[in-house]
């Protein structure tokens, strides 16, 4: 291995450690339970603060998520690696994305929250996680055989700078707190930490995401398809620094049974869930998180993503989609949660719907390239 | 001469390393260097005694050479 490699690696596995730790920091702050970072919940938090969905216990302004996208932006800016781009069918773009959110939702977590959790000891994380990787694969089958959707093409710089500057605008919300603006008074959305603890962390990893092209996706994605281990090393980085944060909290529980901790035992639909995250994910060419960093650099075609999985959450809470968490009633009675006929009926479209975007996508490009 | 091409698609990577070994030189796809750009996807390295002519320029980014000190040289952008 040459030096410059050896340096690279050891960076993502730095950046990897760091990452995790603020993670479970902010879990020590007051974010939910193995919840220091989940770009799915924290996107729809931010939907339902904004009234695109009415579950009164997922309403908040995630702070973590504007510091992702400006400390990405503040880098690329820095390195000269902002490069305003888009045009890459940004409508099939924004359908891939819809549906990644309803799957992340039915889990009850992206990627990300996927590894926090596995980190925390929650095994249903690793059905998840067999769920993820097979999404995966089936991805990777298609890029194989040729599917692309197609070149982005350099775009203004007005077309980079809007999604950062919807952030800032966000952050002001957030901060000033209108009475229009929603914020849950119990539930998940009511656990945050501090707005600049949460800030502050989203910039730090944002800023490393953004020098580390740090993705859960392109992990697994690299690793299979050219055997390399770079972005893995920083998945497992991240997965070990939670496992030492969650093992000192006292917040490790090695179990199915995670009550309280927004998860459920519903094994298939954890399963299919990020099935169809990772299978859409690697069509998109990124994790939810990759999403994020790449529409603070300017990516126009990631910004219409991000929108998808924001209206994609919007929908998963309106029409009863996203997947509920196993609680336990005062009187002791325990309910397991799971994901209901409209979040299974959804998953199973939204697997089809991806099924068919890879299938014209690749087949037809053959078709045009002969 | 050692060359890095790097493309809009992993589908424009695969096309230019049939072209690159049609034409007789070793290619090999790999992830982008993170040194090269931030883009998160699949670049094309081969050794060609110049820069082939691809059929399909627009799904090229940039070509590099990479020099013996390991830096790189831009040869074709279209950034």
């Amino acid at each position: 291995m040459q030096t410059k490699d050896r340096k690279e690696l050891l960076v993502i596995a730095i950046c990897g450690l760091l990452t995790g730790a603020i993670a479970i920091a902010l879990v020590a702050f007051g974010n939910p339970a193995n919840m220091g970072f989940c770009i799915a919940c924290f996107l729809r938090d931010t939907a339902g603060a904004l009234k695109l969905h009415n579950a009164g216990v997922v309403q908040y302004i995630r702070p973590e998520i504007i510091g992702l996208v400006i400390g990405s932006f503040a880098c690329a800016i820095i390195t000269k690696e902002f490069a305003p781009k888009g045009g890459s069918a940004p409508l099939t773009r924004f359908v891939l994305g819809f549906f990644v959110m309803i799957g992340c939702l039915a889990f009850l977590g992206c990627p990300f929250r996927m590894i926090l959790r596995l980190s925390a000891g929650d095994l249903n994380a690793l059905v998840a996680l067999a769920g993820f990787v097979c999404g995966i694969l089936t991805g990777i089958f298609f890029l194989k055989r040729g599917f692309s959707l197609g070149r982005s093409y350099k775009q203004p710089v007005t077309e980079g700078v809007s999604f950062p500057i919807i952030q800032v605008i966000l952050l002001i919300l957030v901060i000033a707190a209108p009475a229009f603006i929603a914020f849950s008074e119990s539930g998940p959305g009511s656990k945050h930490a501090a707005i600049i603890i949460s800030l502050i962390a989203g910039l730090a990893v944002g800023c490393m995401a953004q020098r580390t092209r740090l993705c859960m996706v392109g992990a697994t994605r690299d690793l299979v398809l050219f055997g390399e281990k770079k972005l893995f090393v920083g998945f497992v980085a991240i997965f070990v620094a939670a496992l030492i944060g969650n093992i000192v909290t006292k917040n490790f529980n090695l179990g199915f049974e995670q009550i309280g901790k927004v998860a459920h035992s519903d094994h298939v639909w954890n399963f299919l869930g990020l099935y169809l995250a990772g299978f859409g994910c690697v069509l998109l060419g990124g994790c939810p998180l990759r999403q994020l960093i790449l529409a603070g650099e300017g990516n126009g075609d990631s910004a219409i993503t991000v929108l998808g999985l924001t209206v994609g959450a919007a929908f998963s809470h309106n029409f009863g989609l996203a997947g509920a968490a196993a609680s336990k009633a005062e009187d002791g009675t325990i309910n397991p949660g799971g994901v209901g006929t409209n979040g299974r009926i959804a998953v199973i479209i939204g697997i089809v719907v991806v099924l068919v975007i890879a299938v014209l996508n690749t087949f037809m490009k053959k078709k045009e390239a002969k | 001469m050692d060359y890095i091409a790097t493309f809009y698609s992993h589908f424009g990577a695969m096309r230019f390393r049939k072209e690159v070994e049609s034409a007789g030189f070793s290619a090999v796809l790999k992830p982008v260097p993170r040194t090269l750009s931030s883009s998160c996807g699949t670049c094309c390295a081969f050794t060609a005694p110049s820069l082939p002519e691809p059929t399909h320029p627009d799904e090229v980014e940039q070509v590099v050479e990479v020099m013996e000190n390991g830096s790189y040289k831009t040869v074709f952008s279209s950034l």
